[in-house]
């Protein structure tokens, strides 16, 4: 068994710092051919331990050796420590060798760079950073860096992630937890099938020589198939808060408890008034509606992260008074006023974004980066996005729809679905009425009218000033050149969640001229322009998160010294992908119909469609560059 | 005659409450504008801008400089909540010369009900937050921000240092009214520049005024009986100030259009800067006042000049290095890698040296001032004429007036007999004549050896060309095949470096078929990656699936098959900033067709040039037939680094006609 006498190996090295086998890691001739394929930096070695001393204190060690290939493996090195209030940094230190395993430079903890952890758009936040400002002089170099992170603050345990990203490759990984406390620490191990991961214990994991990854298009998420172990306190603390979680119930509960609990009392005279604006609504999502459209008119996003980890909401009643929070504040206050107009909702954890990600169900722990509410419902639970002062009642596609979030009750917390947009329902519907003059130029009148997924797609469009909307449709319809555009105007219904833009277009160069003839494509306005990317051998799965319907009408008129010279036949595809038709209808001799219908559906597929996948989206992109000729009849 | 007089009482009562500008005396008139009456596109309008900067003398610590800022600002829609919240920079090193930030006071107004209503900014919205060893921010954010609102604040900032911060005189949205005024002490003589590469020029009042200031001092002695008696006497002097106004209303909006090199060139600022101290019975010290004079003063310093004289830790290898080198030309080239291997950049900036050259050197790593200034002093060891040149970087913007500050970088020029090139050690496929993109701004200053300094133009003059061969064989399924073989030269091939250089084989044959339809790629080979003097060559086959449209029974495709322009990147109907294309440039293809058998030519695009600006731009295209080939040549070429606002509309089409060519079909039919 080699494989666990290097395990034991390296349990030594971590108690010496200076060992045979360590300076054998730092030259980089030592790495594994295999491993520097598609890598810009290679994990050599990563030993994590944690002891957990108490339900309220843990220590974090950490030792890494990466060899650094190029300036894009420079964030694979690991050198950033986060630390606040209740995570205070008990050892830090670096040293740098180069290729040959020299020492050329040594940090000590005062020689890190110290600065606020606080992201762009984030006004506020008490987190800060220690990371290393190094300059390679030389690639490749060689840089082992030692942690010891104390924790007061257990919410959140530090989990293995062997392969930490794309374009790196792991020699060595180790990850240890040992318990001296009376708290039970849970665990769950991911995708740790198919790696060449070994399971010690249920505390103690290794992995030996992961390849790296890199990325294709449509992959899931990386979360998805990365190995990955997560491990959680059952009695924790938050900033002084004890807290029970054996599973999602109890969680939820603390977080009611502790976090939720008190926060939510506004002034009399608040609630006095949305009363009164409520007082005439019969149903419980038109009380909800009035409520919401009375938040969204008072409110606005602004993210300041303190309190409790940046976990506990602001006040409602400041939120009243400033008018601002977070996503946390905002939905806790939009909370406190549908109490009082009688309609329950509960405050909601979840991860919001484009990507989906859903919480584990099956393990509690510390999860997400966003708050929203939910109103339940016997047939369809009303989800709402509190921080936004434009989006419609109850819509959530593209950012919080089709994930698992935890739904925060006075009982405790429950793990449930949030609203899935139907690909019949995610819709594009473009009418043109389109002429096209004897010089090759066009005019035409167009409609975009999008509802589900595509309504999130289209929306901020009327947001932008009049030139930006008028650069947005130019780039929208960016195969037509010299276009320009006039008498935009947008039709906003919040009501049903449907976005028209009418917008009248021209151009001197749409059909391209051939002597006598004239070519263009009767697919004016809505074309597939763009192939998956080709792979000689594809690797991952591939998803499509979100499917969407595209219907299309163009009614064409030709210039009436033209013939119809030839014209492309229908064309009709259907498959598990999506399906895909076109035809055009003569009216008259200088009229035309022509009518598209694209559907790409919702789905995950196995690495071995993704040839017959690439294959349906280029016959379409093939099928949308159609041309028909017109020739002159003089 | 009376009424006329009330009436006339009347209306400057009137105009006077439309235009109170004391703080915390917003109207409802102001409160209930909908849209900007000058820019209905305007989120967000400074109804009342104040900025004002004095010196205040106080015993032990000198002058002390005050900034006052008041603000009134009108929100019009969501779009323009973002100016409701305010950041703050201050400097923050020892608390000798730390910024501090005071007084601060904020409202925010709405109309509720026909009533302004306020709320006060409390302590629960401001900010103090740690950035780095040099710098906190104070930020805050207003209550109660709603469509219509109106949010006013004002706060001071004072400074232990003489040098006084730019003062913005355009933003982002409109500005009404705008007062500055800056009152500075006899002694310290500013030199005051407005930006000349704005579209809109405020005007400066200039005057001079007195003020007095009282020291007091206080002495403590031990009187007789053990009593102790302290004695007070006040001291009163006058000094001279020298006083600048502006006095401005209805300043547009400041846009942001694609494709310029830096919107802060094009902002109305005033910008004052410290030229000399005079202080009573102290000789006259002169900090800088000509760009002859800034030179020679950056030139004099420890961390600039004397680095230069250095050498000796570094003898031994140069001459190592160049022991068996002939011409001048090759030890530059020798010593110019050198010191790009030898020592890395750590992404600062500066003419200075930060560690200084010798540590640079030990340690392998520098800053601009330390590499550049050791390459110059290597090759001028060497023999070779070199001299260092200051320049400020595109992101730092063109200087207004010499002062010191107007460089933040420092490059080399050759300028020996056969080498004449400027070189710039920090970017690494940066080579003689091709400098690193942020170094092409405005002109540099060259310091020879003497002290004395001239200017020297950095626009790149020579054209970068990128020269293209395809070879269509085109098949009777419809597909085409061939061979494309491309040269890159200087900035291009730079370009190509930058981007691609690190990327496998595969990976740059994915970027390559990258949108281009049905394209496979194979035999991929790349040359002159690592020779920086030579050109990139790029020869790869290619097989394409539908190259050719059958449309009836003709053939339809155009020559340039997958490799023309998709899309003209200039989408705007009208442009005020220039368009800044870094470097003149020249692309051009060279096409050969072999016709399919069965098929002859129906109809081929006509020949064309296209001229632009006087040669400013030029297109042309070629074609000819020789039995079963065909020959294409496009090119297309732009002789100009910028494109001025006025020539844009041409500018514009010409692209636009050049790209209408490139797509044009050949067609063939059958025989």
């Amino acid at each position: 068994m080699p494989l666990k006498l290097s395990v034991i190996l390296f349990a030594i090295v971590l108690s010496t710092t200076t060992n045979a086998q360590d300076e054998e890691l730092l030259k980089s001739s030592t790495i594994p051919i295999q491993l520097r394929v598609k890598a810009n930096a290679v994990v050599r070695y990563d030993n994590t331990l944690i002891e957990v001393e108490s339900f309220n204190d843990f220590l974090y060690s950490n030792k890494r050796i990466v060899t650094v290939y190029n300036e894009n493996g420079l964030s694979d090195q690991g050198a950033v420590v986060g630390y606040d209030d209740n995570r205070k940094i008990k050892n830090l230190e670096a040293r740098i060798y180069d290729s040959n395993g020299e020492e050329i430079k040594k940090y000590r903890e005062k020689d890190f760079e110290d600065a606020s952890a606080v992201s762009g758009g984030t006004l506020y936040s008490d987190n800060r950073v220690k990371y290393l400002n190094y300059t390679p002089t030389n690639y490749p170099y060689t840089i082992v860096i030692e942690t010891q992170v104390n924790y007061r603050s257990t919410a959140f345990v530090p989990s293995w992630r062997p392969i930490g990203g794309f374009y790196v490759s792991t020699e060595n990984s180790e990850y240890k937890i040992i318990n001296n406390s009376d708290t039970e620490v849970k665990i769950k191990a991911i995708n740790l099938d198919g790696y060449a991961i070994e399971t010690h214990s249920e505390f103690h994991y290794s992995a030996q020589n992961l390849k790296s990854i890199k990325p294709e298009a449509y992959s899931p998420s990386f979360k998805s198939y990365a190995p990955m172990v997560r491990a959680a306190l059952v009695d924790f603390e938050m900033e002084g808060v004890k807290g029970l979680n054996n599973n999602w119930q109890d969680f939820g509960k603390w977080m009611y408890d502790e976090l939720l609990t008190g926060t939510e009392v506004i002034p009399e005279i608040i609630k006095e008034e949305v009363k009164a604006l409520a007082k005439d609504a019969t149903t419980d999502a038109e009380k909800a509606k009035i409520v919401y459209n009375y938040m969204q008119n008072k409110t606005r996003y602004i993210s300041v992260q303190v309190g409790i980890g940046g976990w506990k909401p602001m006040l409602a009643g400041d939120v009243e008074r400033l008018g601002y929070a977070d996503c946390k504040g905002l939905s806790n206050y939009t909370k406190a006023l549908l109490d009082e107009v009688g309609v329950t909702s509960y405050y909601a954890v979840i991860y919001g974004g484009k990507a989906i990600t859903s919480f584990d169900n099956e393990f509690s722990a510390t999860e997400g980066n966003h708050a929203v509410l939910c109103i339940p419902n016997e047939t369809k639970d009303i989800w709402l996005e509190c921080t936004s002062q434009t989006n419609p009642f109850g819509f959530t596609a593209g950012f919080t729809d089709d994930r698992d979030a935890l739904l925060i009750t006075p009982e405790g917390g429950e793990i449930i679905h949030t609203t899935v947009y139907a690909t019949k329902d995610n819709l594009q519907s473009t009418n043109a009425m389109i002429t096209i003059a004897s010089d090759g130029s066009i005019s035409a009148d167009v409609t975009i009218k999008t509802q589900g997924y595509q309504y999130a797609l289209h929306e901020g469009n009327q947001n932008k000033s009049l030139r930006e909307q008028e650069l947005h449709f130019k780039g929208y319809w960016d195969y037509i050149n010299n276009l320009s555009v006039e008498n935009i105007k947008f039709t906003n219904d919040k009501d049903r969640v449907v976005f028209i833009e009418d917008v009248s277009v021209s151009s001197s160069s749409f059909a391209i001229k051939s002597g006598k003839r004239l070519l263009f494509q009767p697919n004016a306005f809505n074309r597939v322009t763009r192939i998956p990317t080709r792979y000689k051998k594809r690797t991952l799965d591939f998803e499509v998160e979100r499917g969407y319907k595209d219907v299309d009408e163009f009614i064409i008129t030709i210039d009436a010294n033209f013939d119809i010279e030839a014209m492309p036949n229908a064309v009709d595809i259907s498959n598990k992908f999506g399906s895909y038709s076109f035809s055009i209808e003569k009216l008259s001799d200088s009229k035309l119909l022509y009518r598209r219908t694209q559907i790409l559906n919702k789905g995950f597929y196995a690495k071995e469609a993704y040839d017959d996948f690439r294959t349906f989206m280029s016959t379409m992109v093939k099928h949308d560059k159609s041309k028909m000729v017109l020739i002159s009849k003089t | 005659m009376k009424a006329i007089i009330i009436a006339v009482v009347l209306l400057i009562v009137c105009n006077l409450q439309a235009q109170n500008f004391k703080f915390g005396k917003v109207s409802k008139e102001e409160l209930a504008e909908k849209v900007h009456p000058k820019d209905p596109t305007a989120n967000a309008a400074l109804l009342f801008k104040r900025e004002s900067v004095r010196f205040d003398y106080r015993k032990g610590d000198g002058f002390t400089q005050v900034r006052t800022i008041h603000q009134r600002i009108k929100i019009y829609n969501k779009e323009g909540f973002s100016w409701a919240t305010k950041k703050v920079r201050l400097y923050d090193k020892m608390n000798s010369e730390s910024e501090k930030l005071y007084k601060l006071k904020a409202y925010t107004y709405n109309l509720v009900d026909g009533k302004v209503k306020d709320d006060k900014l409390k302590s629960d919205g401001v900010f103090d937050e740690e950035l780095n060893k040099f710098w906190k921010v104070k930020s805050f954010t207003m209550p109660n921000i709603k469509e219509g609102c109106i949010v006013e604040f004002t706060y001071e900032i004072s400074s232990p240092f003489l040098a006084i911060d730019d003062l913005e005189l355009q933003y982002t949205i409109p500005i009404n009214v705008l007062e500055v005024l800056v009152k500075t002490p006899e002694y310290f003589i500013y030199n005051k520049v407005l930006n000349p590469q704005t579209t809109y020029l405020p005007k400066i009042e200039e005057s001079s005024s007195t003020k007095s200031e009282s020291i007091t001092n206080t002495s403590i002695s031990n009187g007789s009986l053990g009593s102790r008696n302290s004695d007070t006497s006040v001291s009163q002097f006058t000094i001279n100030e020298n006083v600048i106004k502006v006095n401005e209303t209805d300043i547009p909006a400041l846009k942001d259009e694609p494709f310029v090199d830096n919107l802060g060139n094009y902002q109305a600022k005033l910008k004052l800067e410290l030229t000399a101290i005079k202080y009573p019975n102290e000789p006259y010290e002169n900090l800088s006042s000509s760009w002859d004079a800034v030179t020679k003063t950056i030139y004099k310093s420890d961390d600039f000049g004397e680095q230069l004289d250095r050498s000796g830790y570094y003898e031994d290898e140069i001459d190592a290095l160049t022991a068996n080198l002939e011409s001048n030309a090759q030890k530059a080239f020798a010593i110019y890698n050198y010191v790009k291997v030898k020592v890395k950049w750590n992404g600062f900036y500066g003419y200075s040296t930060d560690a200084g050259v010798r540590k640079a050197y030990k340690e392998g790593v520098g800053n601009v001032g330390d590499i550049n200034l050791m390459l110059v002093s290597m090759l001028r060891y060497a023999g070779i004429i070199a001299n260092p040149v200051l320049i400020s970087t595109k992101s730092h913007g063109i200087p207004l007036f010499p002062t010191r500050d107007g460089f933040n970088y420092v490059i080399c020029f050759v300028e020996d007999e056969d080498i004449m090139s400027l070189l710039d050690a920090t970017g690494d496929n940066a080579t003689f004549n091709t400098l690193p993109i942020r170094d092409l701004n405005w002109q540099g200053r060259v310091i020879r050896e003497n002290g004395s300094s001239t200017w020297i133009d950095l626009t790149p003059r020579k054209v970068s060309r990128d020269i293209t061969g395809l070879n269509i064989k085109i098949n009777s399924d419809l597909s085409a095949e061939g061979k494309v073989r491309s040269q890159k030269f200087d900035y291009i091939a730079k370009s190509y470096r930058d981007n691609y250089a690190d990327l496998s084989t595969e990976a740059y044959i994915k970027v390559l078929e990258k949108d281009k339809g049905e394209v496979l790629i194979s035999n991929l080979e790349v040359e002159g990656e690592d020779s920086l003097l030579e050109p990139i060559k790029i020869t790869y086959e290619y097989t394409m699936d539908n190259a050719l449209e059958e449309i009836g029974d003709k053939l339809y495709f155009s020559p340039l098959l997958f490799l023309n322009t998709q899309e003209n990147p200039f989408k705007q109907d009208e442009r005020k900033l220039p368009i800044d294309l870094m470097y003149p440039m020249s692309d051009k293809y060279m096409i050969n067709i072999m016709l399919p058998e069965g098929y002859d030519v129906e109809y081929l695009p006509e020949n064309q040039a296209l001229d632009f600006a006087n040669k400013t731009g030029e297109f042309k295209y070629l074609v000819n037939q020789n039995g079963r080939f065909l020959q294409v040549n496009v090119e297309l070429n732009i002789n100009a680094s910028l494109i001025l606002p006025e020539n844009y509309t041409f500018f514009k089409q010409f692209f636009a006609q050049a790209m209408e060519k490139e797509s044009e079909k050949i067609v063939l039919k059958k025989i």
